[in-house]
């Protein structure tokens, strides 16, 4: 027995001071209380207000209390379950977990056959979902895209009637407004067994994004109240860009973004007390010659890894983002950016990092850079769970009996451990040259696409219920009757 | 090229906004026209700016900067340009289409557009077709930029053009539009004439648009 002992367990990694920690939260609180944010809704401005918020106009203030109030009421630890039962492909969210998943709405998709860049259609819905599904580390599922081949207005409620089925694996969903938001509420909720059988194990997650600077705009607000009202797990998510709608700095852009975070949360809390709310989003910079919001700059993980402590410092989860690249194609570009910031999500833990699989600052979609992602967080996972020091592992006693010039491959302790002490790639090649050129001398791209066509061709994911597959067509015929006349 | 206007020139490529009063002041008081400082001091800097921007040497802070000094002495040369009956480059109103809040785009088209000499009308965000149309009847642009950043609201752009059709404004004006989801082949499918993908290919296509003209 050890007394008085501590273990780190993984990699530790940490940026800020607690000095610079509680500066930067009370940065946050004074933002809200002293300037505030515009509320583009009415209701809203009341719920808050009766709050205890400062209502003038569309501006709203936060006294500090009340945000600090609205952070406790919020939990730092809660799951996230499978559709199906399958505890594998439940989410644990707390301390020291990091998840990883793709992202949304990109408006084209590189095309699985063709490897050419193309619009996003309906029927990549399901192929991004049994990607999702069959890789081991991606833990939840967004699109990839925006539907384009539907009516404008329902893009988002078929990109969740197409995903759903397609994997057990907890859903984000992203939505246009409360009518998409209703129907796929409606469809998760049918095969949950009823609104209070989804409210102890939720099955997806309901995104909204503020717009910066500090505005909360009608749409990102009303699908809150929906969520809240429902108790659905939230994400509430701005996308600043540093230099052009945020301060160009570090601790700027993540003071203002935290305070547009923090706006939807005490409108969440004050709806619905102990509501699962993670704070979140894209912090990067305005790549000042392209006029990009550019997804593979240093300063993206950088900035989330800043964000992620102050969230949880603040006793809040992160939608973190990762995985992502700048890069049109499946290039050396696209495995540096995506890998590294993979990699620096990894080390912070927070605690669902999505746009994995994104390429062309967000554009375009890429179940390609998805997969080869799945390697690099298989990889960064193996470092984040660092090293055991017990008895055991120190093996003082097995270096003691193979001794000077003995091996170890035939070693109990080899024979034991060898599978987990160890990460075994899928894609990385390890061969020598004589095999590698033997087996056809593949590049990491040669065998990525195999992998990717292998699992879109055999790959099979649960079924949803039967009477889930029903309640999937009413939503979507209800849909397209509601805006069969609207151009 | 006179001393001064070089000096104009240099101060437009180095953005000294504070500097272009006198400096616009003491061209006029030397006897040189409005149009030669125009075209042989600003325009002379910012064809520089442009140059360097497209090689990467130049950032969109210091482009905007240029923009703004470029913009200053134009306070005091456009109504001395109106008088003498000189042509301008041209006018172009801006706006992001209704429903869509989303204008750091547009408002960087706009300075770019400044930039390259344009008179710009920058009628905000969230701008409905009916406001469109008035605004087309008031301000008379040679072009008209629209901006949306979701799909969703795309399609108001469609919905603009024909509004400015069915005003019987639509042949007096170019429509170029933009913003991350649109493409070429959006424009083409709403009958915009041109798209951009960025703002200073926007401000480029604006000038084709009135070179052609």
């Amino acid at each position: 027995m050890r007394t008085n002992y501590v273990i780190n367990s993984g990699v530790r990694f940490s940026m800020f001071s607690q000095d610079q920690l509680e500066e930067m939260f009370w940065g946050v609180l004074h933002l809200l209380e002293y300037t505030g944010l515009d509320v583009m809704h009415d209701e809203a401005r009341e719920i808050l207000k009766g709050a205890g918020a400062w209502v003038e106009g569309k501006r709203v203030r936060l006294p500090s209390y009340l945000v600090k109030k609205s952070l406790q009421m919020a939990p730092r630890s809660f799951t996230l379950f499978a559709r199906d039962g399958n505890p594998k492909h439940n989410i644990k969210i707390g301390p020291g977990r990091a998840h990883f998943g793709p992202g949304p709405t990109c408006t084209h998709f590189i095309d699985p056959e063709t490897m050419e860049r193309r619009p996003y259609t309906k029927a990549d819905v399901p192929l991004v979902a049994k990607m999702v599904d069959a890789l081991p580390n991606i833990d939840f599922c967004e699109s990839l895209g925006t539907v384009g081949d539907v009516h404008y207005d329902l893009g988002a409620l078929y990109e969740f009637a197409g995903m759903f089925p397609n994997t057990s694996k907890p859903i984000v969903a992203w939505s246009y407004d409360k009518f998409d938001s209703a129907g796929i509420h409606e469809i998760a909720v049918a095969e949950a067994g009823g609104q209070e059988a989804f409210e102890h194990r939720p099955n997806y997650v309901h995104y909204c994004e503020p717009l910066s600077p500090l505005v909360s705009t009608f749409e990102a607000i009303d699908k809150l109240i929906f969520a809240a009202r429902h108790r659905i797990p939230l994400i509430f998510t701005p996308c600043p860009i540093a230099g052009g709608t945020a301060p160009i700095t570090g601790a700027g852009i993540i003071t203002q973004g935290a305070a547009e975070s923090w706006m939807g949360l005490t409108l969440a809390q004050a709806l619905q007390p102990g509501l699962p709310f993670f704070m979140g989003g894209v912090y990067s910079v305005m790549d000042m010659n392209t006029m990009i919001l550019a997804y593979g700059a240093p300063e993206l993980p950088l900035f989330m890894a800043g964000l992620t402590e102050l969230a949880h410092y603040a006793g809040l989860p992160l939608w973190q983002t990762g995985g992502c690249t700048d890069s049109k194609t499946f290039d050396g570009q696209a495995m540096i950016e995506g890998s590294m910031s993979v990699f620096f999500s990894a080390l912070t833990g927070g605690d669902l990092c999505h746009d994995v699989g994104y390429t062309e600052s967000a554009m375009t979609g890429s179940l390609f850079q998805l997969c080869a992602m799945d390697e690099a967080i298989g990889y960064a996972r193996r470092i984040t769970r660092g090293i055991e020091v017990t008895d055991e592992t120190l093996a003082v006693d097995v270096i003691k009996a193979v001794g000077p010039n003995g091996h170890y491959l035939k070693q109990p302790q080899t024979r034991k451990l060898f599978k987990t002490e160890f990460w075994y790639p899928n894609l990385i090649d390890r061969q020598d040259f004589e095999s590698w050129d033997m087996s056809g001398r593949l590049t990491m791209k040669d065998r990525t696409i195999a992998r990717v066509r292998d699992i879109l061709a055999t790959h099979r994911p649960s079924a949803v219920k039967p009477e889930t597959h029903k309640v999937i067509e009413k939503v979507l015929e209800e849909a397209e009757d509601r805006v069969k006349d609207k151009k | 090229m006179s001393d001064i206007l070089e000096t104009i020139s240099t101060a437009v490529i180095e953005g000294d906004v504070d500097e272009m009063v006198d400096l616009t002041e003491d061209a006029l008081d030397e006897g040189l026209s409005a149009q030669e400082i125009l075209d042989n001091g600003l325009m002379a800097g910012m064809d520089y700016v442009g140059v360097e921007f497209k090689a990467g040497n130049m950032f969109v802070p210091e482009v905007l900067r240029s923009a703004k000094a470029m913009q200053t002495a134009m306070d005091i040369l456009k109504p001395l340009l109106v008088e003498s009956g000189a042509p301008m480059v041209g006018k172009v109103l801006l706006a992001t289409v209704k429903g869509d809040l989303h204008d750091i785009g547009k408002n960087l088209v706009g300075m770019m557009c400044e930039g390259a000499g344009f008179e710009v009308k920058d009628i905000g965000k969230d701008i409905e077709p009916e406001a469109f149309v008035a605004a087309v009847k008031e301000f008379e642009p040679d072009v008209v930029g629209m901006s949306a950043l979701l799909t969703t609201t795309m399609r108001m752009m469609g919905h603009t053009i024909k509004a400015l059709e069915e005003a019987g404004l639509r042949d007096r004006v170019k429509v170029m539009i933009g913003g991350a989801p649109v493409t070429q082949a959006f424009a083409d499918e709403i009958g915009a004439d041109g798209y951009a993908s960025n703002a200073a290919t926007a401000a480029d296509l604006a000038k084709t648009f009135v070179s052609a003209a």
